[in-house]
């Protein structure tokens, strides 16, 4: 059988090598000419997207100021700040997005690692699975399935990954009275000013508490942190280096913050029971 | 001696032949590009068998631009203690703000990155709704496959050379990332960070990778892409009623009358 099939597509590649040879055309000028122009148009593309970046940043076009197509540039990095956003390119936001269906700890793996080497491997593996000589999409429903769920998909990432709202600092604040009153810490000082702490310093733009925050890249909702009852010790021990206690953790460190402010933080977390 | 006097013509001509002659005779080179420029391709090809070499435009205009980009860069994060800012994120600024074009060729080479994404993955999908990749060019969709891998590679580690706070914090947690993936992920992480955590060495390393050793293994990958392509031909579209595998067809003389007259046509100036 698998002799047939090969002495089969052996004969049908040598019939194309003739027919190609009989009746088709030369590259040059038939296919170069559709090549010249569809190259022309990539460039023109290109140079286009580079004028409307630049064009359309308010003011005298320079500056942080975004325009259509984002910001000229972001502030000078700083790692000794913590209001940031991790945002990639948007061609990883499929992959950021991946991250918010596989919860952490126990499967963000899958999502961030895993997930992308099995499709490096199913892509590479394609033409020893599909090994049918057949090329007409009609025929090949399988292929044609498979398609559109990932384009469909990627499509869906991408967009949820785009859309995903990154949250202010100041209007978080706003907040705290809400959270101190649903999770019963209003009277606990410390607790309060870890709750501020929490509010500006970027922890929100990847993980969740009581319904607000960014979740972008997978990180866990932490409003019901404290039920998990792993101490003060604990968590300020993870601040200041996540991956010491949890280890594979992607989150960055926040020792930054000073001992003070640490400790306020580690007290509202283990405040945060989860409300009513 | 020769009997009688070359026409003027024929004088210049052979200047011009002369030095065309001398690299045919020590290299084959134009033999070659003969080759690839009159090549037959199949008679049905069609528009959407542009998008490779689409993709190849885009990658030399990010290898042009880039190196244009680079003459001006300095992957260095220290602290300019004139201006308070580190010195990587004062180039870039610079590139943007104040020279000629510099904003051009940074966007060019920021949205080229975009775009050259977008076509392979739109070249990939090409190629395997046409089955194009099947028997005997199973090799080549390998190749891409890896080629895509790279692209992505490409976009992560361009992306921190800005050095400002967008790009510093996506690639930490993103390098973090990695480093959560079994067995190879830490070693990964700290290959990249250039030590544990990102820190003074990174910026230079993510420049290495993103400027020398990634962009040479595409192009030579490029090079064995299209080696294969023109030693294997190029596929007719599937649906296509004269598609190249299927035989002569009536009303074709074997020997290429559509070939020929297609070529003729073009000397003619039709």
């Amino acid at each position: 059988m698998a002799t047939d099939r090969i002495t089969e597509r052996r004969r049908v590649f040598k019939q194309y090598k003739e027919d190609v040879e009989s009746r088709g055309k030369p590259f040059y000028p038939f296919a170069m000419f559709h090549d010249t122009v569809m190259s022309l148009v990539v460039v023109c593309v290109i140079v286009g997207l580079a004028i409307v970046w630049k064009y359309s940043t308010p003011g005298d076009h320079i500056g942080t100021d975004p325009g259509w197509l984002g910001k000229l540039y972001d502030a000078p990095a700083d790692p000794g700040t913590f209001s940031f956003v991790p945002r990639p390119d948007w061609y990883f936001y499929f992959l950021f997005y991946l991250l918010r269906i596989f919860k952490w700890p126990d499967t963000v793996v899958i999502g961030t690692v895993g997930l992308p080497t099995v499709l490096l491997v199913i892509l590479i593996a394609v033409p020893f699975v599909d090994v049918r000589p057949e090329r007409r999409l009609l025929r090949r429903p399988v292929a044609i399935v498979a398609s559109i769920l990932v384009v469909v998909s990627m499509g869906v990432l991408t967009y949820k990954g785009a859309t995903a709202k990154e949250s202010l600092g100041t209007e978080l604040v706003a907040k705290v009275p809400s959270w101190a009153k649903t999770q019963g810490f209003s009277n606990n000082q410390q607790a309060l000013a870890g709750a501020k702490t929490f509010a500006v310093s970027g922890c929100l733009n990847c993980h969740t508490y009581l319904g607000v925050g960014g979740g972008f890249a997978g990180a866990p909702n932490l409003s019901a942190e404290g039920a998990k009852n792993k101490g003060i010790d604990f968590q300020i021990r993870h601040l200041k280096n996540p991956a010491s206690v949890n280890p594979g953790s992607p989150m960055p460190s926040f020792a930054g913050l000073g001992e003070t402010r640490l400790k306020e933080l580690a007290t509202f977390l283990e405040a945060s029971k989860g409300g009513k | 001696m020769a009997t009688r006097r070359l026409t003027r013509k024929e004088q210049i001509q052979q200047t011009i032949l002369y030095p065309v002659d001398w690299i045919e005779e020590r290299s084959g080179l134009v033999g070659g590009i003969k080759y690839f420029l009159f090549r037959k391709v199949p008679g049905d090809t069609n528009w959407f068998q542009t998008l490779g070499s689409a993709t190849l435009t885009a990658f030399i205009v990010q290898a042009l631009t880039g190196v244009i980009l680079a003459m001006y860069y300095k992957p260095d994060p220290t602290i300019d203690p004139r201006t308070k800012l580190p010195v990587a994120y004062e180039s870039m600024q610079h590139i943007t703000n104040d020279l000629w074009a510099g904003w051009l060729v940074r966007g060019m080479h920021r949205w080229g990155a975009s775009v050259f994404i977008i076509l392979m993955f739109m070249h990939m999908g090409r190629v395997f709704l046409f089955g194009a990749y099947k028997y005997p060019r199973e090799l080549n969709w390998i190749i891409g496959v890896l080629l895509l891998a790279m692209g992505l590679g490409e976009g992560f580690t361009g992306y921190l050379l800005p050095w400002d706070q967008t790009s510093y914090w996506a690639t930490v947690v993103g390098v973090n990332l990695n480093g959560t993936a079994p067995f190879l992920g830490p070693f990964l992480a700290q290959f990249l960070n250039g030590g544990t955590y990102i820190n003074s060495d990174t910026l230079s390393r993510f420049y290495a990778i993103h400027m020398l050793m990634i962009p040479g293994a595409i192009a030579a990958l490029i090079g064995l892409h299209l080696y294969l392509v023109i030693r294997l031909g190029v596929t007719s579209p599937p649906w296509s009623k004269e598609a190249a595998g299927t035989g002569p067809l009536d009303g074709h003389t074997p020997n290429g009358a559509v070939g020929r007259s297609g070529l003729s046509r073009f000397r003619r100036g039709k």
